[in-house]
């Protein structure tokens, strides 16, 4: 159950406490996040609704481990996060998907299971599953360029989902994408995250996307709530 | 296969494109860099070794000279017998001599040779192209090939020679007949200085020109196959100095000044032409800060996937590496290729300038020489794969100090 206050469990996979993030605004410093706490638990999932400029990707950057707060504690399974669990612990979505252009649909899967320690035979395997499980098995040799806006996305979701991490961290995964094509990744990341028990953090604007995770929380001036 | 190898692998040579421009243009550059390091190392390598060739081949790797004339040659060469790396020795005689043909006169080097033992020294009879050196004896020359040219000389034409013996004997008002003899060979060795002043007649007629007796010049060595041309010299002065008051020299001493001036040449040239590699490098880290800025992005991408800065390093230093790789092994191909049809090609630029009498006139060679020693295309394949790598290390160090989250935002 997600919460604004922490709540240590030993199901939790993610334990933010009182993150809080400002930046320097040339000589004005901008609270962008103050005293943020979110604990997700295995299999759950999230939405964080906000508008523009509320900070939604800087609390997923926190989240990730990609930006340090200025104050807080952040757990990733009851450790402190670190950049070199990041690979073995989440999966990130991005809105511009961020494919490599050079590698096919299937290599920039498996690019994921590469920077973790390797890709072999059983990777290569569960490379092509997933993106089987994402309808692309017959687009797998396809160049990013090759493909359409959804199924970049849809790449993505793959390769987030690559090296089976215990959460998924979604930027405005459909921000890029019409409102159909959007509709469909959201429901293929639910439900992969779903049938693998993977926690789902979502940031979105659409509020129909929200609605679909089990929690719904919002940002605002700097809070969750 | 590490990924920051795999990563730098496609973004070189990515899936289903065409060779890319700027890998193209990097390994280009380099490629031209070593291609021209490989030619013209391997044609300073070539003047070398003509030389030496040309030096042991008609002389021997050593040569032992006596304070004056060796009046005992006999004991000498059985002397030279004993001492340990000496395969052969051979007497000579030389000197200068004016010959005549048809009113023509000429100032070539002559030499007599012992045709017992000249072979197993020096390979003469391999650069008569007419006739034969079989047929050389007392009453016999074997002339350079441009010198008889000269003169219209050709087999079977007689020619006169005046030794300076002999001139100082007409000075003193005696009636002396020049010497005639019937040309029964031409000789060309390759070497402009060579083949066109110098005469070869037989040890007994040289004695004869000079007034030598039975005394020579001095001795030619053959070493042994893989022995120091300059050790055997030093056993030589050690066993024999003293005892029959001779004196050996190396082809590498007697020639030491020539041989330093030739390898200075080529170490300019490598020194010079090595910055036609270190400016390749520079369009490489040109090219690869190019590609950092281009790809910061994904540079942001792989921090976020959990690569870690080094290896995002690594990465660019790996295409500097395959870049020096594949441009290195290009030039040297290429290289290899120019050398082998060198000649064809000067001919054609020759034929093309007429210039082919020059060429010969001031480089002393009929052809291009070329001679490629393996540690000189081992320290080109060196020098040009790490100045490469050292070519990737700042776009590197760029790509590693970017912070996934900035390098995400970028435009």
């Amino acid at each position: 159950m997600p919460a604004t206050a922490l709540n240590p469990a030993s199901s939790s996979v993610l334990s933010a406490d009182g993150l809080r993030k400002t930046y320097l605004s040339g000589v004005q410093r901008l609270q962008v996040l103050s005293d943020v706490s979110l604990e997700v638990a295995a299999g759950e999932s999230v939405s964080i609704r906000g508008e523009s400029g509320s900070g939604k990707s800087t609390l997923i950057n926190l989240l990730a481990g990609l930006d340090a707060p200025d104050v807080g504690r952040l757990l990733w399974f009851g450790q402190p996060a670190t950049p070199d669990r990041r690979a073995e612990f989440l999966g990130i979505v991005f809105q511009s998907f961020y494919l490599i252009p050079e590698m096919d649909a299937l290599a920039n899967v498996l690019m994921a299971a590469r920077i973790r320690g390797g890709a072999g035979a059983a990777e290569r395997s569960r490379a092509r599953d997933l993106l089987g499980r994402v309808g692309l098995a017959e687009r797998a040799t396809h160049l990013p360029a090759q493909l359409s806006g959804g199924e970049r996305q849809r790449v993505a979701v793959a390769r987030a989902l690559m090296n089976a991490p215990k959460l998924v961290l979604a930027d405005e995964p459909t921000g890029n994408l019409d409102e159909r094509t959007g509709d469909a990744v959201i429901e293929l990341l639910l439900g992969l995250c779903r049938e693998t028990g993977t926690a789902l953090v979502l940031v979105t604007h659409n509020v129909a996307h929200a609605a679909k995770c089990a929690h719904q929380l919002t940002l605002r001036d700097g809070t969750l709530c | 296969m590490p990924w920051p190898i795999y990563l730098a692998l496609k973004q070189l040579f990515p899936t289903g494109r065409r060779f890319p421009f700027f890998t193209l243009i990097s390994i280009t550059g380099v490629a031209l860099g070593v291609m021209l390091l490989v030619i013209s190392i391997s044609v300073m390598g070539g003047f070398q070794h003509e030389i030496r060739k040309m030096i042991v081949d008609t002389q021997g790797e050593v040569q032992v000279r006596g304070e004056g004339l060796i009046a005992d040659p006999a004991a000498v060469l059985a002397a030279l017998a004993q001492v340990p790396g000496v395969a052969a020795a051979t007497p000579f005689a030389e000197g200068v001599a004016l010959i005549e043909h048809e009113r023509k006169p000429a100032y070539p080097g002559i030499q007599g040779i012992d045709l017992a033992r000249i072979e197993a020294v020096a390979p003469l009879g391999r650069f008569v192209r007419v006739g034969s050196l079989d047929d050389l004896d007392d009453d016999t020359v074997i002339l350079s090939s441009q010198l008889a040219a000269g003169l219209g000389a050709r087999l079977g034409s007689r020619i006169e020679v005046y030794s300076p013996l002999l001139l100082e004997k007409m000075k003193n008002d005696e009636v002396m007949l020049p010497r005639e003899l019937t040309v029964v060979g031409l000789f060309e060795v390759g070497h402009q200085q060579l083949d066109s002043s110098l005469v070869l007649v037989t040890l007994r007629t040289m004695q004869d020109l000079y007034g030598l007796g039975p005394a020579v010049h001095g001795v030619n060595v053959r070493i042994a196959p893989g022995a120091d041309p300059d050790a055997v010299a030093r056993a030589v002065n050690e066993t024999m100095l003293r005892a029959h008051r001779v004196q050996a020299r190396s082809w590498i001493e007697a020639n030491e000044d020539f041989l330093f001036v030739l390898q200075l040449e080529k170490n300019m040239i490598f020194f010079l032409l090595t910055f036609i590699i270190v400016v390749a490098a520079f369009s490489v880290a040109s090219s690869l800060l190019i590609a950092v800025v281009r790809k910061t992005r994904e540079i942001g991408l792989l921090g976020a996937l959990g690569a870690k800065p080094r290896q995002v390093a690594a990465c660019f230093c790996c295409q500097g590496l395959f870049i020096g790789v594949a441009g290195t092994a290009a030039g040297v191909a290429l290289g290899f290729v120019f050398l082998h049809f060198r000649n064809d090609m000067i001919r054609i630029f020759t034929q093309l300038t007429g210039s082919e009498e020059v060429l010969a006139r001031f480089y002393q060679f009929s052809r291009l020489p070329a001679h490629t020693a393996r540690e000189d295309i081992v320290l080109i394949i060196v020098c040009a794969v790490v100045i490469s790598t050292l070519a990737g290390l700042l776009p590197a160090w760029r790509a590693a100090r970017l912070k996934p989250v900035e390098a995400l935002r970028s435009e």
